[in-house]
């Protein structure tokens, strides 16, 4: 019982390619052989010379897997990067939903042309990371279905949080019908005057989107962390289709990333025409549930800022560890 | 392919192959099959150790997971390399008992 408490500790000494692809089935070894501090020197060992191989780098199979590590890596942090865009365009939606930026937006050109940018935008990135991610995911998923209850599990995770998030919506959209009737929740919000039941129903509707892709985000990093497959054969019409889902997906993640570059300099353009057209908005408080306009922007943009950061950081990381072409990979 | 690629492994990597020969076992099944088959107890990271070099040189290979544990198999280069190997011993013991009776 007591050598319970170490075998965590000890597969962490080993490298992080070889926990990649031992770590689950080593940590179940353990379980069942860690018996004695002998057993614990001899894991000790086998972690340094784990290290070792390593080092040495005369094996092209560690070298590989540690370069695909870190193209894995890149590809999960432009992943996380776009979630975290997403939460702030649709901070920005509720910035300009019902604000005075709309309808000037019908007789500001330059405004238009900014917010549309974005709009298209957000579907070219969207579009980006689906396609990409589809190879994984469908490698995932279909280890999930092979009877790995793990990957059955980290996947329910973005299933429950969309569902949450459902009913979470279909009940303000109850209150906002007035089929359902809550003490401090007024149907219809006058302009300046917004309730503090309102406000709270609001904030738990942000809570649980947030959470949700907080959540959904982690469990997808889990999920394709684990997934030591590098190619995946899919029929498709009649024949077999065989893709490297690491280097297919490269592609698509680097127009994910130069989108969010250009949603991001559109989203200031926006601001700034904003800004100079209706100076009184930006110093005024219409964000959402009546908060300060430019406070919310700012974040916005930090948000923004930080995720396509977070993103070109990623694909640096990659390039450093692109595979030559005459590996195969 | 020579067993001293397999370093300090060569002995372990040997005791695994011959325990893979007769049927694909996950890491505890064939720390067992090898201890009752042998006596030779493999620690755990010992097993780990040559099961990744093994692994990497193709001479076994990963089946899909078990709920959390994995088998391995042999591949037929692997089949190929043990025969090989278990027949120059073979010969090698052959020879040995030969002197030993002269």
């Amino acid at each position: 019982m007591m050598w319970a408490k170490v075998r965590p500790w000890l597969t962490s000494l080993y490298p992080r390619a070889w926990r990649d692809r031992y770590a689950a089935e080593f940590d179940v070894l353990l379980e069942q052989c860690l018996h004695s501090p002998l057993d614990v020197v001899d894991v000790f060992l086998g972690a340094v010379d784990a290290h070792l191989q390593l080092l040495n780098g005369d094996n092209l199979s560690w070298r590989m897997m540690n370069m695909l590590n870190k193209l894995r890596t890149t590809l999960l942090m432009v992943f996380t990067a776009f979630i975290g865009f997403i939460v702030a365009g649709f901070s920005l939606v509720g910035l300009a939903d019902d604000s005075p930026m709309i309808p000037l937006m019908k007789t500001n050109l330059a405004l238009a042309a900014a917010w549309t940018i974005i709009q298209i935008g957000s579907v070219v990135a969207l579009l980006a990371v689906v396609v990409g991610g589809l190879p994984l995911a469908l490698t995932v998923l279909r280890r999930a279905l092979a009877g790995d209850r793990r990957s059955r599990g980290l996947l329910l995770v973005p299933v429950v949080s969309f569902l949450a998030l459902l009913l979470y919506l279909a009940f303000v959209f109850l209150v906002g019908s007035g089929r359902l009737l809550i003490p401090g929740v007024v149907q219809v919000v006058q302009a300046g005057n917004f309730p503090a039941g309102n406000r709270l129903m609001m904030e738990g509707l942000m809570l649980v989107f947030i959470l949700g892709a907080i959540a959904s985000t982690w469990a997808v990093w889990k999920a394709i962390s684990s997934t030591d497959t590098e190619q995946a054969t899919f029929h498709a019409v009649g024949s077999n289709l065989t893709v490297n889902i690491y280097k297919f997906a490269f592609v698509p993640a680097r127009i994910a990333t130069y989108t969010m570059l250009v949603m991001l300099v559109a989203t200031l353009a926006w601001g700034w025409l904003s800004f100079s057209a209706l100076p009184g908005v930006f110093t005024g408080n219409f964000g959402p549930w009546g908060t300060s306009t430019q406070a919310w922007f700012s974040g916005i943009l930090v948000l923004m800022l930080a995720c396509t950061l977070v993103a070109f950081f990623g694909l640096r990381r990659a390039r450093s560890a692109r595979i030559q072409p005459e590996h195969g990979v | 392919m020579d067993t001293s690629d397999f370093g300090r492994f060569s002995d372990p990597a040997l005791l695994i192959l011959t325990s893979l020969a007769g049927g694909e076992k996950h890491g505890y099944a064939m720390m067992e099959d090898i201890e009752a088959m042998t006596g030779v107890h493999l620690g755990p990271g010992t097993l780990y150790g040559a099961l990744s070099r093994l692994e990497q040189s193709g001479l076994i290979q990963a089946m899909p997971a078990d709920e959390r544990r994995r088998p391995y198999q042999l591949t037929a280069q692997g089949t190929a390399f043990l025969r090989q190997y278990l027949a120059s011993l073979k010969n090698f013991v052959s020879l040995g008992l030969m002197r030993l009776g002269a």
